[in-house]
Protein backbone atom coordinates (compact mmCIF):
# COMPACT_ATOMS: atom_id res chain seq x y z
CA UNK A 1 0.00 0.00 0.00
CA UNK A 2 2.90 2.32 0.68
CA UNK A 3 4.28 1.77 -2.79
CA UNK A 4 2.87 4.37 -5.11
CA UNK A 5 4.65 3.84 -8.38
CA UNK A 6 3.15 5.05 -11.67
CA UNK A 7 2.62 1.38 -12.43
CA UNK A 8 0.31 0.99 -9.48
CA UNK A 9 -1.45 4.25 -10.34
CA UNK A 10 -2.33 3.05 -13.83
CA UNK A 11 -3.21 -0.37 -12.50
CA UNK A 12 -5.75 1.16 -10.15
CA UNK A 13 -7.14 3.38 -12.89
CA UNK A 14 -7.58 0.34 -15.08
CA UNK A 15 -9.11 -1.40 -12.10
CA UNK A 16 -11.76 1.28 -11.82
CA UNK A 17 -12.69 0.92 -15.50
CA UNK A 18 -12.85 -2.85 -15.09
CA UNK A 19 -15.04 -2.47 -12.01
CA UNK A 20 -17.45 -0.21 -13.89
CA UNK A 21 -17.59 -2.65 -16.82
CA UNK A 22 -18.33 -5.56 -14.47
CA UNK A 23 -21.17 -3.58 -12.87
CA UNK A 24 -22.61 -2.73 -16.30
CA UNK A 25 -22.23 -6.39 -17.29
CA UNK A 26 -24.35 -7.54 -14.38
CA UNK A 27 -26.89 -4.82 -15.10
CA UNK A 28 -27.49 -5.93 -18.66
CA UNK A 29 -27.83 -9.66 -17.95
CA UNK A 30 -31.23 -10.52 -19.42
CA UNK A 31 -32.44 -12.22 -16.24
CA UNK A 32 -35.70 -10.45 -15.67
CA UNK A 33 -37.32 -8.36 -18.37
CA UNK A 34 -40.41 -7.54 -16.33
CA UNK A 35 -40.75 -3.93 -15.21
CA UNK A 36 -39.99 -3.58 -11.50
CA UNK A 37 -41.51 -1.22 -8.96
CA UNK A 38 -38.22 -0.23 -7.42
CA UNK A 39 -34.75 0.43 -8.71
CA UNK A 40 -31.46 -0.96 -7.47
CA UNK A 41 -28.54 1.20 -6.34
CA UNK A 42 -26.37 3.08 -8.79
CA UNK A 43 -23.21 1.19 -7.86
CA UNK A 44 -20.94 2.97 -10.33
CA UNK A 45 -21.83 6.33 -8.80
CA UNK A 46 -21.30 5.00 -5.26
CA UNK A 47 -17.89 3.55 -6.15
CA UNK A 48 -16.89 6.73 -7.96
CA UNK A 49 -17.75 8.78 -4.86
CA UNK A 50 -15.89 6.43 -2.54
CA UNK A 51 -12.78 6.42 -4.76
CA UNK A 52 -12.89 10.18 -5.31
CA UNK A 53 -12.81 10.80 -1.58
CA UNK A 54 -10.06 8.29 -0.94
CA UNK A 55 -7.69 8.51 -3.85
CA UNK A 56 -8.55 11.34 -6.25
CA UNK A 57 -5.55 10.47 -8.41
CA UNK A 58 -6.99 7.02 -9.17
CA UNK A 59 -10.06 8.56 -10.76
CA UNK A 60 -9.01 11.56 -12.86
CA UNK A 61 -11.82 13.63 -14.43
CA UNK A 62 -11.24 12.28 -17.94
CA UNK A 63 -11.56 8.68 -16.71
CA UNK A 64 -14.74 9.47 -14.78
CA UNK A 65 -16.27 11.24 -17.77
CA UNK A 66 -15.52 8.37 -20.15
CA UNK A 67 -16.73 5.67 -17.75
CA UNK A 68 -20.00 7.47 -16.98
CA UNK A 69 -20.61 8.30 -20.63
CA UNK A 70 -20.18 4.66 -21.66
CA UNK A 71 -22.47 3.60 -18.80
CA UNK A 72 -25.03 6.16 -20.02
CA UNK A 73 -24.84 4.77 -23.53
CA UNK A 74 -25.01 1.12 -22.55
CA UNK A 75 -27.74 1.49 -19.93
CA UNK A 76 -30.13 3.41 -22.18
CA UNK A 77 -29.98 6.64 -20.21
CA UNK A 78 -30.02 10.07 -21.85
CA UNK A 79 -26.35 10.25 -22.85
CA UNK A 80 -24.19 12.83 -21.17
CA UNK A 81 -26.50 14.20 -18.52
CA UNK A 82 -25.87 11.83 -15.64
CA UNK A 83 -22.20 11.70 -16.68
CA UNK A 84 -22.01 15.49 -16.44
CA UNK A 85 -23.66 15.66 -13.03
CA UNK A 86 -21.68 12.73 -11.64
CA UNK A 87 -18.45 14.35 -12.83
CA UNK A 88 -19.33 17.63 -11.11
CA UNK A 89 -20.34 15.75 -7.95
CA UNK A 90 -17.15 13.70 -7.83
CA UNK A 91 -14.95 16.73 -8.45
CA UNK A 92 -16.78 18.49 -5.65
CA UNK A 93 -16.06 15.53 -3.37
CA UNK A 94 -12.41 15.56 -4.39
CA UNK A 95 -12.08 19.19 -3.42
CA UNK A 96 -13.51 18.37 -0.01
CA UNK A 97 -11.37 15.25 0.31
CA UNK A 98 -8.61 16.93 2.31
CA UNK A 99 -10.94 18.36 4.89
CA UNK A 100 -12.84 15.09 5.18
CA UNK A 101 -9.67 13.06 5.55
CA UNK A 102 -9.64 13.31 9.31
CA UNK A 103 -13.40 13.43 9.77
CA UNK A 104 -15.45 10.51 10.99
CA UNK A 105 -17.22 8.13 8.66
CA UNK A 106 -20.62 9.58 9.57
CA UNK A 107 -19.56 12.98 8.28
CA UNK A 108 -18.29 11.40 5.08
CA UNK A 109 -21.57 9.52 4.64
CA UNK A 110 -23.54 12.68 5.12
CA UNK A 111 -21.45 14.60 2.59
CA UNK A 112 -21.76 11.83 0.03
CA UNK A 113 -25.50 11.64 0.67
CA UNK A 114 -25.85 15.33 -0.06
CA UNK A 115 -23.82 15.05 -3.26
CA UNK A 116 -25.67 11.95 -4.55
CA UNK A 117 -29.03 13.51 -3.75
CA UNK A 118 -27.97 16.61 -5.65
CA UNK A 119 -26.92 14.52 -8.65
CA UNK A 120 -30.16 12.54 -8.87
CA UNK A 121 -32.47 15.46 -8.15
CA UNK A 122 -30.68 17.71 -10.66
CA UNK A 123 -30.86 14.89 -13.20
CA UNK A 124 -34.61 14.70 -12.77
CA UNK A 125 -35.13 18.46 -12.85
CA UNK A 126 -33.06 18.92 -16.01
CA UNK A 127 -34.86 16.06 -17.73
CA UNK A 128 -38.19 17.68 -16.87
CA UNK A 129 -36.91 21.07 -18.06
CA UNK A 130 -35.95 19.80 -21.51
CA UNK A 131 -39.27 17.93 -21.71
CA UNK A 132 -37.93 14.39 -21.65
CA UNK A 133 -40.27 11.84 -20.04
CA UNK A 134 -39.15 11.55 -16.43
CA UNK A 135 -39.36 8.07 -14.89
CA UNK A 136 -41.72 7.45 -11.98
CA UNK A 137 -40.88 9.20 -8.73
CA UNK A 138 -40.85 5.91 -6.81
CA UNK A 139 -38.10 4.60 -9.12
CA UNK A 140 -35.88 7.65 -8.62
CA UNK A 141 -36.46 7.72 -4.87
CA UNK A 142 -35.76 4.02 -4.48
CA UNK A 143 -32.59 4.39 -6.54
CA UNK A 144 -31.48 7.26 -4.30
CA UNK A 145 -32.33 5.38 -1.11
CA UNK A 146 -30.66 2.16 -2.21
CA UNK A 147 -27.52 4.01 -3.32
CA UNK A 148 -27.24 5.74 0.06
CA UNK A 149 -27.91 2.49 1.93
CA UNK A 150 -25.33 0.58 -0.04
CA UNK A 151 -22.65 3.26 0.28
CA UNK A 152 -21.12 1.98 3.55
CA UNK A 153 -20.85 -1.46 1.98
CA UNK A 154 -19.19 0.04 -1.08
CA UNK A 155 -16.73 1.84 1.18
CA UNK A 156 -16.01 -1.41 3.00
CA UNK A 157 -15.27 -3.18 -0.29
CA UNK A 158 -13.21 -0.25 -1.54
CA UNK A 159 -11.24 -0.07 1.69
CA UNK A 160 -10.92 -3.76 2.48
CA UNK A 161 -10.85 -5.68 -0.77
CA UNK A 162 -9.41 -3.17 -3.19
CA UNK A 163 -7.03 -1.47 -0.82
CA UNK A 164 -8.10 2.03 -1.82
CA UNK A 165 -7.56 3.87 1.43
CA UNK A 166 -7.34 7.44 2.46
CA UNK A 167 -3.85 8.79 2.27
CA UNK A 168 -2.34 9.02 5.70
CA UNK A 169 -0.42 12.17 6.57
CA UNK A 170 3.10 11.68 5.34
CA UNK A 171 2.27 9.37 2.45
CA UNK A 172 3.93 10.23 -0.83
CA UNK A 173 2.08 10.64 -4.08
CA UNK A 174 3.34 9.41 -7.43
CA UNK A 175 5.66 12.32 -7.99
CA UNK A 176 7.29 11.72 -4.64
CA UNK A 177 5.69 14.71 -3.00
CA UNK A 178 3.86 14.74 0.26
CA UNK A 179 0.14 14.50 -0.08
CA UNK B 1 1.42 20.79 4.89
CA UNK B 2 -1.58 22.40 3.35
CA UNK B 3 0.69 25.15 2.14
CA UNK B 4 2.99 22.65 0.44
CA UNK B 5 0.11 21.17 -1.40
CA UNK B 6 -1.24 24.44 -2.68
CA UNK B 7 2.22 25.36 -3.95
CA UNK B 8 2.45 22.10 -5.81
CA UNK B 9 -0.95 22.79 -7.30
CA UNK B 10 0.11 26.10 -8.77
CA UNK B 11 1.17 24.45 -12.01
CA UNK B 12 -1.37 21.71 -12.35
CA UNK B 13 -4.35 23.55 -10.86
CA UNK B 14 -5.39 25.80 -13.78
CA UNK B 15 -4.68 23.08 -16.31
CA UNK B 16 -6.81 20.63 -14.38
CA UNK B 17 -9.60 23.15 -14.08
CA UNK B 18 -9.46 23.80 -17.82
CA UNK B 19 -9.66 20.07 -18.54
CA UNK B 20 -12.64 19.78 -16.21
CA UNK B 21 -14.41 22.68 -17.90
CA UNK B 22 -13.79 21.18 -21.33
CA UNK B 23 -15.12 17.81 -20.18
CA UNK B 24 -18.24 19.40 -18.71
CA UNK B 25 -18.81 21.31 -21.94
CA UNK B 26 -18.41 18.17 -24.04
CA UNK B 27 -20.81 16.15 -21.89
CA UNK B 28 -23.35 18.97 -21.89
CA UNK B 29 -23.01 19.27 -25.66
CA UNK B 30 -23.61 15.52 -26.07
CA UNK B 31 -26.76 15.75 -23.98
CA UNK B 32 -28.07 18.77 -25.92
CA UNK B 33 -27.23 17.09 -29.22
CA UNK B 34 -29.20 14.04 -28.07
CA UNK B 35 -32.13 16.25 -27.16
CA UNK B 36 -32.05 18.08 -30.49
CA UNK B 37 -31.15 15.29 -32.88
CA UNK B 38 -32.08 12.14 -31.03
CA UNK B 39 -32.03 9.66 -33.96
CA UNK B 40 -28.43 10.46 -34.82
CA UNK B 41 -27.21 10.01 -31.25
CA UNK B 42 -29.33 6.89 -30.83
CA UNK B 43 -27.69 5.47 -33.94
CA UNK B 44 -24.33 6.27 -32.38
CA UNK B 45 -25.49 4.54 -29.19
CA UNK B 46 -26.54 1.49 -31.20
CA UNK B 47 -23.10 1.36 -32.81
CA UNK B 48 -21.33 1.63 -29.47
CA UNK B 49 -23.56 -1.11 -28.07
CA UNK B 50 -22.91 -3.15 -31.18
CA UNK B 51 -19.17 -2.91 -30.72
CA UNK B 52 -19.16 -3.69 -26.99
CA UNK B 53 -21.95 -6.12 -26.13
CA UNK B 54 -21.30 -8.91 -28.68
CA UNK B 55 -17.78 -9.10 -27.25
CA UNK B 56 -19.26 -9.82 -23.84
CA UNK B 57 -21.45 -12.56 -25.27
CA UNK B 58 -19.10 -15.36 -24.26
CA UNK B 59 -19.59 -14.33 -20.65
CA UNK B 60 -23.19 -13.11 -20.78
CA UNK B 61 -24.65 -16.42 -21.93
CA UNK B 62 -23.05 -18.73 -19.34
CA UNK B 63 -23.66 -16.34 -16.43
CA UNK B 64 -27.31 -15.93 -17.42
CA UNK B 65 -27.59 -19.69 -17.79
CA UNK B 66 -26.05 -20.34 -14.39
CA UNK B 67 -28.30 -17.86 -12.61
CA UNK B 68 -31.35 -19.29 -14.32
CA UNK B 69 -30.23 -22.79 -13.34
CA UNK B 70 -30.00 -21.74 -9.70
CA UNK B 71 -33.42 -20.13 -9.89
CA UNK B 72 -34.86 -23.25 -11.43
CA UNK B 73 -33.31 -25.27 -8.64
CA UNK B 74 -35.10 -23.09 -6.11
CA UNK B 75 -38.32 -23.63 -7.94
CA UNK B 76 -37.82 -27.41 -7.78
CA UNK B 77 -38.22 -27.14 -4.05
CA UNK B 78 -41.80 -26.15 -4.64
CA UNK B 79 -42.23 -29.17 -6.84
CA UNK B 80 -45.07 -30.79 -4.96
CA UNK B 81 -47.21 -27.65 -4.99
CA UNK B 82 -46.44 -27.11 -8.61
CA UNK B 83 -47.37 -30.67 -9.44
CA UNK B 84 -50.75 -30.20 -7.84
CA UNK B 85 -51.35 -26.95 -9.70
CA UNK B 86 -50.28 -28.48 -12.98
CA UNK B 87 -52.65 -31.39 -12.54
CA UNK B 88 -55.65 -29.16 -12.09
CA UNK B 89 -54.50 -27.00 -14.98
CA UNK B 90 -54.08 -30.08 -17.12
CA UNK B 91 -57.67 -31.08 -16.53
CA UNK B 92 -58.83 -27.69 -17.75
CA UNK B 93 -56.45 -27.85 -20.67
CA UNK B 94 -57.80 -31.17 -21.84
CA UNK B 95 -61.23 -29.66 -22.18
CA UNK B 96 -59.74 -26.78 -24.12
CA UNK B 97 -57.68 -29.11 -26.27
CA UNK B 98 -60.81 -30.90 -27.33
CA UNK B 99 -62.42 -27.60 -28.28
CA UNK B 100 -59.29 -26.47 -30.09
CA UNK B 101 -59.11 -29.65 -32.14
CA UNK B 102 -62.67 -29.27 -33.26
CA UNK B 103 -62.09 -25.64 -34.16
CA UNK B 104 -58.90 -26.50 -35.99
CA UNK B 105 -60.70 -29.00 -38.16
CA UNK B 106 -63.46 -26.55 -38.84
CA UNK B 107 -60.95 -23.84 -39.65
CA UNK B 108 -59.06 -26.09 -42.03
CA UNK B 109 -62.28 -26.96 -43.81
CA UNK B 110 -63.28 -23.31 -44.11
CA UNK B 111 -59.84 -22.26 -45.32
CA UNK B 112 -59.95 -25.00 -47.90
CA UNK B 113 -63.36 -23.83 -49.08
CA UNK B 114 -62.08 -20.29 -49.26
CA UNK B 115 -58.79 -21.19 -50.99
CA UNK B 116 -57.12 -18.76 -48.58
CA UNK B 117 -53.40 -18.30 -48.97
CA UNK B 118 -51.91 -16.87 -45.80
CA UNK B 119 -49.60 -13.96 -46.41
CA UNK B 120 -46.41 -15.62 -47.63
CA UNK B 121 -44.32 -12.56 -46.98
CA UNK B 122 -44.90 -12.63 -43.25
CA UNK B 123 -41.84 -14.75 -42.56
CA UNK B 124 -39.67 -14.35 -39.52
CA UNK B 125 -36.10 -14.26 -38.28
CA UNK B 126 -35.38 -15.72 -34.87
CA UNK B 127 -32.91 -13.96 -32.63
CA UNK B 128 -31.43 -14.68 -29.21
CA UNK B 129 -31.76 -12.14 -26.42
CA UNK B 130 -28.24 -10.94 -25.61
CA UNK B 131 -28.93 -8.34 -22.95
CA UNK B 132 -31.66 -6.23 -21.46
CA UNK B 133 -31.76 -2.47 -21.04
CA UNK B 134 -29.81 -2.67 -17.79
CA UNK B 135 -31.85 -0.05 -16.02
CA UNK B 136 -35.27 -0.20 -14.38
CA UNK B 137 -36.26 2.98 -16.20
CA UNK B 138 -36.29 1.47 -19.68
CA UNK B 139 -37.76 -1.80 -20.91
CA UNK B 140 -35.91 -3.16 -23.88
CA UNK B 141 -33.82 -6.13 -24.92
CA UNK B 142 -30.92 -6.51 -27.31
CA UNK B 143 -31.11 -9.22 -30.01
CA UNK B 144 -28.17 -10.82 -31.77
CA UNK B 145 -29.61 -10.12 -35.22
CA UNK B 146 -29.21 -6.80 -36.97
CA UNK B 147 -28.84 -4.99 -40.27
CA UNK B 148 -26.68 -7.92 -41.41
CA UNK B 149 -29.81 -10.07 -41.32
CA UNK B 150 -31.92 -7.44 -43.06
CA UNK B 151 -33.71 -6.10 -40.00
CA UNK B 152 -35.51 -2.80 -40.35
CA UNK B 153 -36.67 -0.36 -37.68
CA UNK B 154 -40.30 -0.81 -36.72
CA UNK B 155 -40.70 -4.53 -37.35
CA UNK B 156 -42.81 -6.48 -34.89
CA UNK B 157 -41.21 -8.92 -32.48
CA UNK B 158 -42.98 -11.89 -30.93
CA UNK B 159 -42.19 -14.73 -28.64
CA UNK B 160 -43.93 -18.00 -29.41
CA UNK B 161 -47.37 -16.68 -28.42
CA UNK B 162 -47.77 -12.95 -28.36
CA UNK B 163 -46.35 -9.63 -29.39
CA UNK B 164 -43.32 -8.57 -27.36
CA UNK B 165 -42.32 -5.27 -28.89
CA UNK B 166 -40.97 -3.40 -31.83
CA UNK B 167 -37.49 -3.08 -33.29
CA UNK B 168 -36.02 0.31 -32.54
CA UNK B 169 -32.36 0.84 -33.26
CA UNK B 170 -30.62 -1.51 -35.67
CA UNK B 171 -26.86 -1.85 -35.76
CA UNK B 172 -24.79 -4.20 -37.89
CA UNK B 173 -24.95 -7.24 -35.59
CA UNK B 174 -27.50 -6.28 -32.96
CA UNK B 175 -30.93 -4.75 -32.77
CA UNK B 176 -32.82 -3.30 -29.83
CA UNK B 177 -36.41 -4.29 -29.14
CA UNK B 178 -38.52 -1.75 -27.25
CA UNK B 179 -40.90 -3.88 -25.18
CA UNK B 180 -44.62 -3.14 -24.97
CA UNK B 181 -44.10 -2.28 -21.31
CA UNK B 182 -41.64 0.55 -22.03
CA UNK B 183 -42.92 4.05 -21.33
CA UNK B 184 -42.30 5.09 -24.93
CA UNK B 185 -44.14 2.19 -26.59
CA UNK B 186 -47.45 2.89 -28.39
CA UNK B 187 -49.10 0.13 -30.40
CA UNK B 188 -52.42 0.50 -32.28
CA UNK B 189 -54.69 -2.38 -31.32
CA UNK B 190 -58.13 -3.82 -31.91
CA UNK B 191 -60.15 -5.32 -29.09
CA UNK B 192 -62.10 -8.41 -30.03
CA UNK B 193 -64.98 -9.21 -30.18
CA UNK B 194 -66.28 -5.63 -30.07
CA UNK B 195 -63.80 -4.53 -32.73
CA UNK B 196 -62.90 -1.27 -31.02
CA UNK B 197 -59.70 0.52 -31.90
CA UNK B 198 -57.36 1.61 -29.13
CA UNK B 199 -53.73 2.27 -28.36
CA UNK B 200 -51.73 0.04 -26.02
CA UNK B 201 -49.49 2.57 -24.30
CA UNK B 202 -46.67 1.23 -22.14
CA UNK B 203 -46.08 2.93 -18.80
CA UNK B 204 -43.23 0.96 -17.25
CA UNK B 205 -45.59 -1.45 -15.51
CA UNK B 206 -46.12 -5.14 -16.23
CA UNK B 207 -49.58 -4.59 -17.74
CA UNK B 208 -49.74 -1.60 -20.14
CA UNK B 209 -52.97 0.46 -20.04
CA UNK B 210 -55.34 0.87 -22.97
CA UNK B 211 -55.62 4.43 -24.25
CA UNK B 212 -57.95 6.24 -26.65
CA UNK B 213 -60.77 3.76 -26.26
CA UNK B 214 -63.98 5.11 -27.74
CA UNK B 215 -66.59 3.35 -25.62
CA UNK B 216 -65.12 1.43 -22.72
CA UNK B 217 -68.55 -0.01 -21.95
CA UNK B 218 -68.24 -2.38 -24.87
CA UNK B 219 -65.00 -3.82 -23.56
CA UNK B 220 -64.98 -6.46 -20.89
CA UNK B 221 -62.06 -7.96 -18.99
CA UNK B 222 -61.00 -11.11 -20.80
CA UNK B 223 -61.47 -9.70 -24.28
CA UNK B 224 -58.64 -10.41 -26.69
CA UNK B 225 -56.38 -7.55 -27.76
CA UNK B 226 -54.71 -7.90 -31.16
CA UNK B 227 -52.64 -5.49 -33.22
CA UNK B 228 -54.76 -3.55 -35.69
CA UNK B 229 -52.15 -2.71 -38.30
CA UNK B 230 -53.21 0.92 -38.33
CA UNK B 231 -50.47 3.13 -39.64
CA UNK B 232 -49.01 0.32 -41.69
CA UNK B 233 -45.99 -0.20 -39.47
CA UNK B 234 -47.22 -3.38 -37.86
CA UNK B 235 -48.88 -6.37 -39.44
CA UNK B 236 -52.47 -6.73 -38.27
CA UNK B 237 -53.80 -9.58 -36.21
CA UNK B 238 -50.87 -10.32 -33.88
CA UNK B 239 -52.01 -11.36 -30.42
CA UNK B 240 -51.09 -8.82 -27.76
CA UNK B 241 -52.97 -10.14 -24.76
CA UNK B 242 -56.18 -9.98 -22.77
CA UNK B 243 -58.02 -7.04 -21.30
CA UNK B 244 -57.90 -6.82 -17.52
CA UNK B 245 -59.20 -4.13 -15.18
CA UNK B 246 -56.89 -2.89 -12.44
CA UNK B 247 -58.23 -2.04 -8.98
CA UNK B 248 -58.66 1.58 -10.05
CA UNK B 249 -61.02 0.46 -12.79
CA UNK B 250 -58.57 1.32 -15.56
CA UNK B 251 -58.41 -1.12 -18.45
CA UNK B 252 -55.04 -2.72 -19.00
CA UNK B 253 -53.63 -5.46 -21.19
CA UNK B 254 -52.34 -8.62 -19.60
CA UNK B 255 -49.67 -9.51 -22.13
CA UNK B 256 -49.78 -12.89 -23.81
CA UNK B 257 -46.01 -12.97 -24.21
CA UNK B 258 -44.04 -14.25 -21.25
CA UNK B 259 -41.98 -11.16 -20.47
CA UNK B 260 -40.46 -12.72 -17.41
CA UNK B 261 -38.04 -14.80 -19.38
CA UNK B 262 -37.37 -13.74 -22.93
CA UNK B 263 -34.84 -16.00 -24.61
CA UNK B 264 -35.67 -16.34 -28.28
CA UNK B 265 -37.67 -13.76 -30.18
CA UNK B 266 -39.15 -13.83 -33.65
CA UNK B 267 -38.81 -10.72 -35.74
CA UNK B 268 -41.56 -10.63 -38.35
CA UNK B 269 -40.51 -9.40 -41.76
CA UNK B 270 -43.06 -6.84 -42.81
CA UNK B 271 -42.80 -4.61 -45.82
CA UNK B 272 -45.94 -2.62 -45.16
CA UNK B 273 -49.26 -2.91 -46.89
CA UNK B 274 -49.24 -1.83 -50.50
CA UNK B 275 -51.15 1.31 -51.35
CA UNK B 276 -53.86 0.98 -53.96
CA UNK B 277 -53.55 4.21 -55.87
CA UNK B 278 -55.25 3.55 -59.21
CA UNK B 279 -58.70 2.28 -58.32
CA UNK B 280 -60.29 5.24 -60.09
CA UNK B 281 -59.00 3.88 -63.37
CA UNK B 282 -60.83 0.64 -62.93
CA UNK B 283 -64.11 2.30 -62.10
CA UNK B 284 -64.10 5.27 -64.48
CA UNK B 285 -63.48 5.19 -68.23
CA UNK B 286 -60.54 7.52 -68.02
CA UNK B 287 -57.55 6.20 -69.99
CA UNK B 288 -54.64 5.00 -67.82
CA UNK B 289 -51.91 7.50 -67.27
CA UNK B 290 -49.05 5.07 -67.50
CA UNK B 291 -48.69 1.38 -68.28
CA UNK B 292 -51.39 -0.96 -69.40
CA UNK B 293 -51.52 -3.30 -66.45
CA UNK B 294 -54.66 -1.95 -64.78
CA UNK B 295 -56.61 -1.88 -68.05
CA UNK B 296 -55.92 -5.47 -68.97
CA UNK B 297 -56.83 -6.53 -65.45
CA UNK B 298 -60.04 -4.55 -65.70
CA UNK B 299 -60.96 -6.08 -69.03
CA UNK B 300 -60.25 -9.53 -67.68
CA UNK B 301 -62.64 -8.83 -64.88
CA UNK B 302 -65.25 -7.70 -67.35
CA UNK B 303 -64.78 -10.78 -69.51
CA UNK B 304 -65.13 -13.10 -66.55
Amino acid sequence: MTELSPMRLWLMRGGFVLLALVIVFFHILPLDTQPTRWAGPDLILAFACAWSLRRPDYVPPLLLAVVFLIADLLLQRPPGLLALLALIGCENLKSRGRSLRDATFAVECLTVAVVITFILVANRIILALVLVDVPGLSLTLSELGMTLLVYPLVVAITHGLMGVRKAAPGDLDTTGQRI
Amino acid sequence: MAKDRSNANDFTGPLRRLLLAVLILILGAIFLLWRIDSPRVERFRAQITDSIIPNMDWALAPVTGTVNLLRDYQSYQRLADQNQELRSELRQMQAWKEAALQLEQENARLLDLNKVRLDPRLTFITGVVLADSGSPFRQSVLLNVGARDGLVDGWATMDGIGLVGRISGVAQNTARVILLTDASSRIPATIQPSGQRAIVAGDNSAAPPIDFLESPDLVRPGDRVISSGDGGVFPAGLLIGQVAADPGGRLRVRLAADNERLEFLRVLRHYGTEDVTDTAQVVSDAPPVSGEGPVTEATEVVIE
